[in-house]
């Protein structure tokens, strides 16, 4: 089976950089693909509305040589007839490209490539394969806040039930802390500001709506046929969507990941994630089970938003994989913000009494009056009745589609991106994987996602940055580090009065000076990792964050002042890790 | 040449000779630089002595305080009332997230004001025993040159003590200044208006720099009708044109008028306030004139031309790459250099003065790809070059990526104000040359790009980085399409 893989691959490779030559020769038709591409992509995000710039435009006479202009932005003219002359092209281009492959007959399939699932790497993969000039169609299930068998909505996971009704629930909840921090700053408020749950409900779904529609647009754009309906592989080239047929020459398996709640008594009581983002009204006291990220945003979210929160968690720590400090850190001003942890308690049942209000039993215990009880427990790939089995496309005993490192399954003409695979289940790394793949197919450069210092964030309150390796970790790879910490009263606090903390750390290779690791607790530690994981990600030394004069007064600049290390981590002769704690220079 | 072998001399001379000198080192001023360069060479192993003007909020030629302008006059208090008035915008933007604030909000402007002055009388502290743990004598009254190797200290009573000292820094910062115009004795500078007894209802701003601009952003939180006057097309000159007209435009979509291409010709004191005449002969009433039209270095009492320290035209202290001015033996550091104005660059200048005088290490600063900020509302930062300079200095074509999106926090607040993004990039070698932002955060976001551009990070590196969902900053790394490419024949001049 792996010999037959690989065989597949080398000739698909093969066949690739032949059609490579025969594309060079139309090269200009890439350029005006090119252009919808960031035409598109600009209709989510980018939009120069304002009148005083655009005139800032001319005035500074800036001058827009290529066709890839920032002018297309004021002129729909040009953009409707580019895209019409793209989907002339592409239609050359996939009869082209099929004739060049001898091994499959020419128009055989009804698409280049057929997507199963609109989240972020499917939708991400259909666009820039399109783009490449494939024909490419992506079914999803109808839209639904919340997910099943046979609801989903083009956007998945991060855009429907994920990072963006997240984050907007997590600004929604922050302004309570904002309105305590602001008394220290002499704002008075005559009414204590009182929140009202429906108003946020409406507002925040009406986003995703208009979220949903963008990108429906942007697959429409990108000459991508969208068929709504459940997607089923019948075999290695074959889709069933709701009982119709359509054929493909690279089938995309990119369908997700759902929230997985354990069977225990009572777990028809409990709500998932999903469900916590769309309740009808606002918990007045929600256990929450679950030591993970989502968990902790929750804690968070509900907190602000005045609820009473408890958070049951099997293990002594919360976010294991984390680095220590960190984990110990987060929890500790996570408390101080008024939510309370149970330690060491693993749920058992729930129970309904007749009040209507539930109590959840743990192996220490049972603790009463909660209006809700919430799983945060994980969450498992959406691999069930999508025909793998019967087509081969193996899987892990957790349900993840195996694949290699072109995100290729069992199958050659099959292909799994995204939580479905289950490897960094991030919305980043799906775009990433989805990019990679599309480049991979039709554009003659094989790509691999590259898992190298991914950057990642925690939306608790106070939030989480991370990238690289913990401290932990770099220990156990490297042996000798140094670390560098930095844990302060932000001038903010110090103000407010209120006991926020901030804690950074740097892991450093005591032997190559390099950064190993970068990890950050306190307000904006997202925004302020982000630019960090750059020079991360490129293999930059302690010394050049040194080299980085600060901007001041910030907290990101404590990342390029920290002196001395706090301590040092070396190896001993005996294996065994010797760690030098020295005092920190001071301010 | 001869430069190098001074300073390797120093190095290897035996200790019999330092014996003459009272000090190793005597530093005038103790802000910013002269703190950090005080430590620093007494961590080396130096004997130092300082001295510094008694404390106050508002400068004088005979008031500071240990800290100087950062702590006392400029960043610290700047921040905090930037901080206090952003809670404006916030409140109003929590309305549609569900939150229900009664429409009469009280902002009490003498609490701020009470905190803050706690605040830095503590940093102010802090800053005394730091030089004391260092083992650094303080002396508090004003310093002067008496010879090369001599300062005099006028304490508070009027007794002079006199030193020696093998070397002596100057740094000594500056001071706002104000134009000549008729009536100007009715403005203020940013000094007092860091610490104004009642915030007033109508305030006029002139100057179109970061001070004029940050003030302006903080009394408009405050609930103060502003009135901005700068000269130039659009403020704050010097910085990316693009960005300059996205903070011209949030700072107008916040309610503050801007009087582009005028300026102030007279002030009169009138019942009901200062009246103000403009150039274009507009009259209008303020309770407050603020004049933030430049700073001066802090040069005309230190009695340089006893020893013929040089000064440019400016008064600014004149010094080589090492800080050294024209006499061996005297140093200067920081915004009486007037090289760069920024705290963190007078602190990589005293830090390099200490390795070079004291550390055995000769050692420049660095003052190419220095980062920095504009805490207007919604912030601006920038690193390297910007689009201009860029295609000024560049020699082959350069790429120009910019983002300007809504962020997702107006999506529901409702707030219409845009981010906007900016990668500028050698289109030969690929090298990020500039990286700028105005929007929420921006001065968090770019210090963590600052250290990949200072690098010489590429743009394929930046392309290569993962992004972090959902936040404002992976903008930077999700730049696929160029979205202007400028030819290296065209050179676009402007005059904003």
């Amino acid at each position: 089976m792996l010999y037959a893989l690989g065989s597949s691959q080398f000739s698909w490779v093969l066949s690739l950089s032949l059609r490579k030559k025969e594309r060079k020769k139309h090269k200009h038709k890439y350029k005006s693909v090119m252009v919808v591409v960031m035409a598109s992509s600009l209709t989510v995000t980018n939009t120069l509305s304002s009148p005083k710039l655009k005139t800032l435009y001319k005035k500074l006479s800036i001058p827009i040589p290529t066709p890839l202009s920032s002018r297309l932005l004021y002129n729909p003219k040009t953009l409707s007839s580019l895209s019409l002359s793209l989907n002339l092209k592409h239609r050359s281009f996939a009869a082209r490209a099929d004739s060049q492959n001898g091994a499959e007959p020419p128009s055989h399939y009804d698409f280049d490539l057929f997507t199963i699932g609109a989240g972020s790497g499917g939708v991400r993969a259909s666009r820039f394969a399109a783009n490449f000039g494939a024909s490419v169609a992506v079914c999803e299930l109808p839209f639904s806040p919340i997910s099943s068998e046979t609801t989903g909505g083009v956007g998945g996971t991060c855009v429907l039930r994920g990072c963006v009704p997240k984050k907007l629930m997590v600004y929604a909840s922050h302004y309570s802390h904002e309105f305590e921090e602001s008394r220290g700053f002499g704002w008075k408020y005559d009414v204590e500001p009182k929140h009202d749950w429906s108003t946020l409900m409406a507002n925040k779904n009406a986003e995703l709506q208009r979220l949903t529609g963008i990108y429906k647009n942007v697959l429409k754009n990108a000459g991508v046929t969208l068929i709504e309906g459940r997607g089923k592989i019948v075999d290695p080239h074959t889709i069933d969507v709701d009982g119709k047929l359509y054929s493909a020459r690279h089938i995309l398996i990119s369908v997700g990941g759902r929230p997985f709640i354990p069977e225990i008594p009572g777990s028809e009581y409990v709500i998932d994630s999903d469900a916590a983002l769309d309740l009808p009204s606002k918990p007045e006291k929600i256990a929450i089970v679950g030591g993970g990220y989502i968990a902790l945003e929750f804690a968070g979210i509900f907190n602000g938003l005045t609820t009473e929160v408890h958070v049951f968690i099997r293990q002594k720590k919360v976010l294991r994989g984390f680095d220590e400090e960190i984990r110990d850190f987060v929890a500790e001003q996570i408390s101080l913000r008024g939510i309370e942890f149970h330690t060491e308690e693993s749920p058992q049942a729930i129970i309904k009494s007749s009040d209507g209000s539930l109590s959840l039993k743990t192996n220490k215990g049972t603790a009463e009056g909660f209006s809700h009880v919430m799983f945060a427990t994980g969450r498992r790939p959406n691999t069930k009745n999508l025909g793998l089995e019967t087509v081969g496309v193996k899987m892990t005993k957790n349900g993840a589609i195996e694949v290699d490192e072109y995100s290729r399954t069992s199958v050659p003409s099959i292909w799994a991106v995204g939580d479905v695979t289950d490897r960094v289940n991030l919305t980043p790394v799906a775009l990433m994987e989805g990019g990679a793949l599309a480049k991979t197919l039709f554009q003659n450069e094989p790509t691999k996602p590259d898992y190298r210092a991914i950057p990642s964030a925690v939306f608790s309150q106070p939030p989480i940055g991370q990238v690289g390796l913990t401290e932990e970790q770099a220990i156990r790879e490297y042996g000798d580090v140094d670390i560098f910490m930095a844990n302060f009263r932000p001038l903010k606090a110090t103000l407010s009065g209120l006991p926020d903390r901030v804690l950074m750390k740097l892991v450093v290779c005591a032997k190559t000076n390099k950064v190993l690791g970068l990890h950050m607790c306190g307000e904006d530690s997202p925004e302020i990792v982000q630019g960090f994981a750059v020079a991360v990600k490129a293999g930059l030394t302690k010394a050049d964050f040194d080299a980085t004069v600060g901007i001041h007064p910030t907290a990101g600049e404590e990342f390029v002042t920290m002196r001395t290390p706090t301590r040092k981590i070396r190896q001993t002769a005996e294996g065994k890790t010797d760690s030098e704690v020295k005092a920190t220079a001071g301010v | 040449m001869a430069r190098k072998m001074l300073i390797d001399g120093e190095v290897s001379q035996p200790n019999e000779e330092e014996a003459h000198y009272d000090f190793d080192l005597f530093v005038i001023g103790a802000g910013s630089g002269g703190v950090r360069a005080s430590r620093f060479s007494a961590t080396y192993g130096a004997k130092v002595g300082i001295c510094e003007l008694p404390f106050h909020p508002i400068s004088s030629e005979v008031i500071g305080g240990v800290g100087g302008t950062c702590v006392i006059r400029g960043c610290v208090p700047k921040k905090i009332l930037v901080y206090g008035a952003s809670f404006r915008g916030e409140i109003e933007d929590a309305r549609n997230y569900g939150w229900e604030v009664s429409e009469k909000i009280d902002f009490n402007w003498k609490k701020l004001l009470h905190k803050k002055t706690e605040e830095i009388v503590r940093l102010n502290g802090i800053y005394k025993r730091l030089l004391n743990n260092a083992g650094v004598k303080l002396y508090e009254g004003e310093g002067k040159i008496v010879g090369p190797n001599e300062v005099e200290v006028t304490q508070l009573d009027g007794t002079k003590l006199s030193y020696t000292a093998k070397h002596i820094l100057i740094s000594t910062g500056s001071r706002a200044t104000r134009p000549a115009i008729p009536g100007q004795e009715l403005s203020i500078t940013s000094d007092e208006a860091l610490s104004l007894e009642e915030l007033p209802k109508r305030a006029v701003i002139l100057g179109g720099g970061y001070i004029a601009v940050e003030f302006a952003s903080i009394w408009n939180g405050m609930g103060v009708t502003v009135d901005l006057f700068f000269r130039k097309e659009l403020p704050l000159r010097g910085f990316d044109d693009e960005m300059r007209a996205v903070v011209a435009r949030n700072l107008e979509s916040r309610g503050i008028n801007l009087h582009p291409r005028a300026n102030l010709s007279e002030l009169i004191k009138t019942e009901d306030g200062i009246k103000v005449i403009t150039d274009h002969g507009e009259e209008l009433i303020a309770d407050v004139v603020l004049f933030a039209t430049g700073r001066s270095p802090n040069t005309k009492r230190l009695n340089l031309e006893a020893v013929g320290v040089e000064v440019d035209q400016t008064g600014a202290v004149k010094v080589d790459e090492y800080s050294r001015t024209n006499i061996p033996s005297i140093w200067a550091v920081g915004d009486v250099t007037n090289r760069m104005n920024l705290t963190p660059v007078a602190l990589m200048e005293g830090t390099c003065f200490a390795k070079t005088v004291f550390g055995g290490q000769p050692c420049k600063p660095d003052h190419k790809d220095v980062a920095c900020a504009v805490f207007s509302i919604p912030p601006l930062s920038a690193v390297g070059l910007s689009e201009e300079q860029a295609i000024e200095e560049a020699h082959g074509d350069v790429l120009v990526f910019t983002s300007t999106f809504n962020p997702m926090k107006n999506t529901i607040s409702g707030r219409q104000e845009k981010t906007i993004m900016k990668l500028v990039v050698d289109a030969d070698t690929d090298k990020v040359l500039g990286a700028s932002m105005c929007g929420p955060d921006a001065p968090e976001i770019i210090q963590g790009i600052a250290v990949a551009v200072k690098c010489g990070a590429t743009k394929a590196q930046f392309d290569s980085t993962v992004g972090i969902h959902p936040s404002a900053a992976e903008e930077f790394v999700t730049m696929r399409s160029v979205t202007r490419r400028v030819s290296a024949g065209s050179k676009p001049k402007t005059n904003l």
